[in-house]
């Protein structure tokens, strides 16, 4: 039987009837039709589906959408500011903290979620914040550099 | 060469913003009006009959539109080894025998995933399990039960590359090791799963949206097993989450989308599960290998001797080509004056191994770079000594083989010495491993038999002097598409901004064989370069008209501006010559075409890259557990078009090739692989990431566009050979099978203890 | 000196050695059958090839091949 689930996902107010065994990860792709969450796993493993649910990283495979139920997610296309893109974003551009892209939505969210709870971090702590999420092309150096780079002021964030 | 405006400069990859706002399309994306869903049910058995398939019940379930087995096909086989019909020997879904766990025997679709899923259980196949062998050793042994029909000894292929006189060579030699090695699989882990929609329509003709490495080599395969032609089957690649070598052969789902979308006239969209990524897909090839080696007192290398006998899975995929380049690039990077290799694919009942990333020489490097640390230390040698004194040098010949012209290998080595003094003293259990390779800029070889140019590309110039590129490479994360808009930006002297790419879609792109063994940058360049260049000379030969100028003078254009060479004040806009060029053609598109295919190039690639790297660990002698601590790596890949992507290429080169060096297996048990899932399969993750510096070597590759040659694939062969001898000289332990995991340190450690006891007795 | 392919004509203008070595390296049905029906078994001249070093395998053969293949230029 069908449930209501009422959230928010990226500022944006939904109230939509799922299945209680639907996972998050399909609402936000399948349902409001956000694709920028990938799925590489489907058991919590890759990461590649983190969103923030309330500020936290989560990984959006493992989480039923119910229990987002009353919840603020933000998802990578929550990241930019109208046209701006946020500095994490802008870091990861400049530092080719990308190749193949699958990974790179999930590893924003871990890195956003990690700013947001602690926005200095050392270089291992941005090690852990991201050693959920694997990136088979970059080889996650790059991603430490663009991290490391906002963590050191040189991204602004968009006023 | 530095008066570059594009090639060089550090620049955001064309497709970044799409990818950093997660608006990029991958085919795991695409959703089509009317779509079903598609699973695919698949063998238990390693090997067994099919006595009968019974879809009656899963017909019968609401929501199932249609349920296929082999029978649906026309039972073809396909293979990446066009011209030798015996190595086209997959069905893919079988028809009569099933040869490994994971082997297709039907497919559903559904309205949605779930029911495809609850389908799969409500279709009875009735197997007669056989007997079934699982390593190459056993099933090369005349009394193994037979894979294929006919096929002796189970021997899918064999290969053989000689020169000089290895025999004679031997007996003059001071000093010969003869070595065993076994190398281990390795799973590619890209983070998009294969998946694919298809869609035949009524007007029977097949368009596919598909993760892959080459729409081409996908689009053909497709005409062999359909018995369609190539034009009715459109291929479209879009963003790819990684390939590694994977993603460039017909797989099931690709077939079986196919398949279920030519019964229904419906697109079909099948999405491999993370666990049938590892279990049913190909993987990095298991090698046995034998070696011996023989050198002169002072370390001159006089001959070599190869045996490789490879545990090839259920079927030849690429498998036959892995097995050809472990050969010839064992010999890499050195001069052997006679060197000689067998090697024997063979078929066992495990998931076919195939392409991954360097291709077969992860493997030979890893043996041959720990050969050769053990033989320097048997001479009382230097390891960098060593290869120095055998190491390639420019315009080398490899005897009957191959022609190299650009070749940096020296001054990478002199680099790591560098770094290696710099280091100076290390504490204690640290040690530092050197490692040499070299690899190839795509293969020159045409099993596939394509009638086509290996690479074409196509540039056309808009009125308002934007240009849009047509190529049939593939973008699979690796960056062509910025590597190859920077070559057109370049040559036809405009900015990147200005350059659009439409690539691997067989709809509109000419073909290109694809991504795989590192051919996008020469191959796909020189296609794009060419194209770039008779469009330019179009637009010069109407400036030089138009301006009237003395025919002594050359005309160039540079960052949009079209002008004399030796008075480049002289010159007008590029926007305004492109307007009026058009004007003048009676309204055409400025075009222009450009073809690749290697001529006279030896036979196995028109250039080689060549690095050296130096991996540190530390290894805690008590538990045998060791840490990748810094891995750097000296290396040229002639020029450098995109730094960006180079630096990535190297770092994820590190992150996938310490992988296999350090942790990645694939243990499996009567034919099962026990670690199907990314919990359970144990990669590096950012918290194991070695530091990583690069020393970047310049050299000119005249056989590449603007003297760039191979930059990615080739960094994954070095490293497990490099923690190898890393592990020896901090522990003085050897380890000759993959992966160097803590557990067989420890041992190998207990052993040595036990040895140097009973020494001391 | 050449040599020609009894099977399929390909043609080496190294030794008998080298065809030995095309023989095998091909190993479709037709090329198998010439060679068991001079009085060897395919899998042992494979056998003798991947169990030792030194090319034995392909030495035996190219000594029929000497007699049987060779092409007067």
């Amino acid at each position: 039987m069908k449930k209501e689930l009422k959230f928010k996902v990226n500022g944006q107010p939904y109230e939509i009837f799922v299945k209680p065994k639907t996972l998050l990860v399909e609402v936000l792709r399948d349902l409001v039709g956000l694709t920028g969450t990938k799925r590489g796993c489907s058991s919590s493993s890759c990461g590649a589906c983190t969103v923030m649910l309330d500020g936290m990283a989560v990984k959006s495979c493992s989480v039923l959408a119910l229990q987002a139920n009353g919840t603020e997610v933000v998802t990578v296309e929550g990241l930019a500011k109208g046209n701006e893109l946020s500095p994490l974003q802008r870091a990861f551009l400049d530092h080719g903290s990308y190749q193949c892209g699958f990974c790179t939505p999930g590893m924003l969210m871990s890195s956003t979620a990690l700013l947001t709870e602690n926005p200095r971090p050392t270089k291992l702590e941005i090690k852990e914040g991201i050693d959920g999420n694997i990136c088979r092309c970059t080889g996650y150096n790059a991603i430490v550099r663009a991290v490391t780079a906002v963590v050191k002021g040189e991204y602004k964030e968009a006023k | 060469m530095s008066d570059y405006s594009v090639i060089g400069k550090r620049v955001h990859n064309i497709d970044g913003t799409e990818k950093v706002t997660g608006s990029g399309k991958y085919t795991f994306d695409v959703v089509l009006p009317n779509m079903l869903y598609g699973k695919i049910l698949r063998s238990p058995h390693p090997h067994a009959k099919i006595l009968k398939i019974d879809t009656r019940r899963a017909k019968r379930l609401v929501g199932v539109k249609a349920v296929v087995t082999g029978k649906d096909t026309l039972g073809r086989k396909q293979g990446i080894w066009r011209r030798f019909p015996e190595l086209c020997d997959e069905e893919i879904l079988c028809r009569a025998k099933v040869r490994y766990i994971g082997d297709a025997v039907a497919a559903v679709a559904a309205i949605d995933e779930d029911t495809a899923e609850e389908a799969l259980d409500l279709i009875d196949v009735e197997y007669e399990p056989l007997p079934a062998v699982f390593d190459p050793m056993d099933a090369i042994k005349e009394d193994a039960p037979q894979i294929h029909e006919g096929v002796e000894l189970n021997i899918n292929i064999n290969r053989h590359i000689e020169w000089g006189d290895v025999d004679e060579a031997f007996e003059k030699c001071d000093h010969i090791r003869e070595d065993k090695f076994k190398c281990s699989s390795q799973a590619h882990v890209c983070m998009e799963t294969h998946d694919a929609v298809a869609s035949f329509g009524h007007n029977g003709k097949l368009e596919v949206w598909t993760s892959s490495q080459s729409s081409y080599y996908i689009q053909r395969l497709y005409a062999d097993m359909l018995d369609m032609n190539e034009s009715d089957i459109r291929v479209t690649n879009r963003h790819t989450g990684g390939g590694f070598g994977s993603k460039f052969e017909l797989d099931s789902a690709q077939f079986c989308a196919a398949i279920l979308s030519q019964k229904l006239c419906q697109p079909v969209k099948i999405v491999l599960t993370r666990e049938e990524e590892f279990t049913a897909t190909k993987r990095r090839t298991p090698m046995y290998y034998f070696l011996k080696l023989g050198a002169k007192k002072d370390g001159t290398m006089l001959a070599k001797e190869v045996r490789v006998i490879t545990e090839g899975g259920a079927y030849t995929a690429m498998g036959a080509t892995a097995l050809y380049l472990t050969g010839f690039f064992s010999s890499f990077p050195y001069k052997y004056p006679n060197y000689r290799y067998d090697g024997y694919r063979v078929y066992t009942n495990t998931a076919t191994t195939s392409a991954m990333r360097g291709f077969g020489a992860p493997q030979s490097t890893f043996v041959g770079e720990s050969q050769i640390d053990m033989m320097a230390e048997d001479l009382g040698i230097d390891p960098v000594e060593i290869r120095r004194k055998n190491g390639m040098t420019p315009n080398y010949e490899v005897p009957g083989q191959a022609f190299i012209q650009s070749c940096g290998l020296h001054q990478c080595l002199d680099k790591i010495e560098e770094h290696i003094e710099k280091r100076g003293k290390l504490p204690p259990n640290h040690g530092i491993g050197v490692s040499a390779y070299g690899f190839m800029s795509g293969g020159i070889f045409n099993w596939f038999n394509t009638p086509y140019a290996f690479s074409a590309a196509v540039v056309r110039i808009n009125i308002d002097g934007k240009v849009d590129v047509y190529t049939g490479t593939c973008d699979m994360g690796q960056g062509s598409n910025t590597t190859l808009a920077m070559i057109c930006a370049e040559e036809l002297g405009v900015r990147l901004e200005d350059v659009r790419m439409f690539s691997g879609d067989t709809g509109i792109c000419p073909p290109d064989l694809g991504a795989w063994g590192s051919r996008q940058t020469l191959m796909g360049g020189n296609a794009v370069k060419m194209a770039a260049a008779e469009c330019k000379q179009q637009l010069i030969e109407f400036t030089a008209a138009k301006m009237g100028v003395n025919i002594v003078y050359d005309l160039d254009i540079k960052d949009r501006w079209v002008h004399l060479v030796d008075r480049p004040e002289r010159g007008v806009s590029y926007f305004d010559i492109v307007k009026e060029a058009i004007r003048g053609k009676d309204g055409v598109a400025i075009m222009g075409r450009g073809h690749y295919t290697p001529h006279r190039k030896g036979m196995i690639s028109p250039a080689y890259s060549f690095g050296v790297q130096a991996a540190e660990v530390e290894v805690d002698p008590e538990t045998g557990r060791y840490k990748l601590v810094n891995v750097t790596t000296a290396h040229e890949s002639g020029t450098v078009i995109n730094p960006v992507g180079i630096e990535g290429q190297l770092e994820g080169a590190i992150m996938m090739a310490g992988g296999y060096g350090f942790c990645e297996d694939q243990p499996m048990d009567e034919g099962k692989i026990l670690n199907p899932s990314i919990a359970d399969y144990k990669l590096i993750r950012s918290l194991d990431m070695p530091e990583t510096d690069i020393l970047e070597i310049d050299t000119y590759e005249p056989e590449g566009p603007f003297g760039a040659k191979e930059a990615g694939e080739g960094l994954t062969n070095p490293t497990a050979g490099a923690i190898g001898n890393a592990v020896y000289k901090a522990v003085g332990v050897r380890i000759y099978d993959l992966p160097i995991t803590p557990e067989k340190v420890f041992k190998a450690l207990k052993e040595k203890e036990k040895q140097q006891k009973k020494a001391k007795k | 000196m050449s040599y020609q392919c009894p099977v399929c004509n390909k043609v080496s203008n190294k030794s008998a050695l080298d065809l030995a070595r095309h023989m095998i390296g091909r190993g479709d049905k037709v090329h198998r059958d010439w060679i068991n029906s001079k009085g060897f078994k395919y899998s042992e001249l494979l056998a003798l090839q991947f169990s030792s070093f030194g090319g034995e395998g392909f030495k035996s053969l190219a000594e029929v091949l000497e007699k049987e293949a060779k092409v007067k230029d």
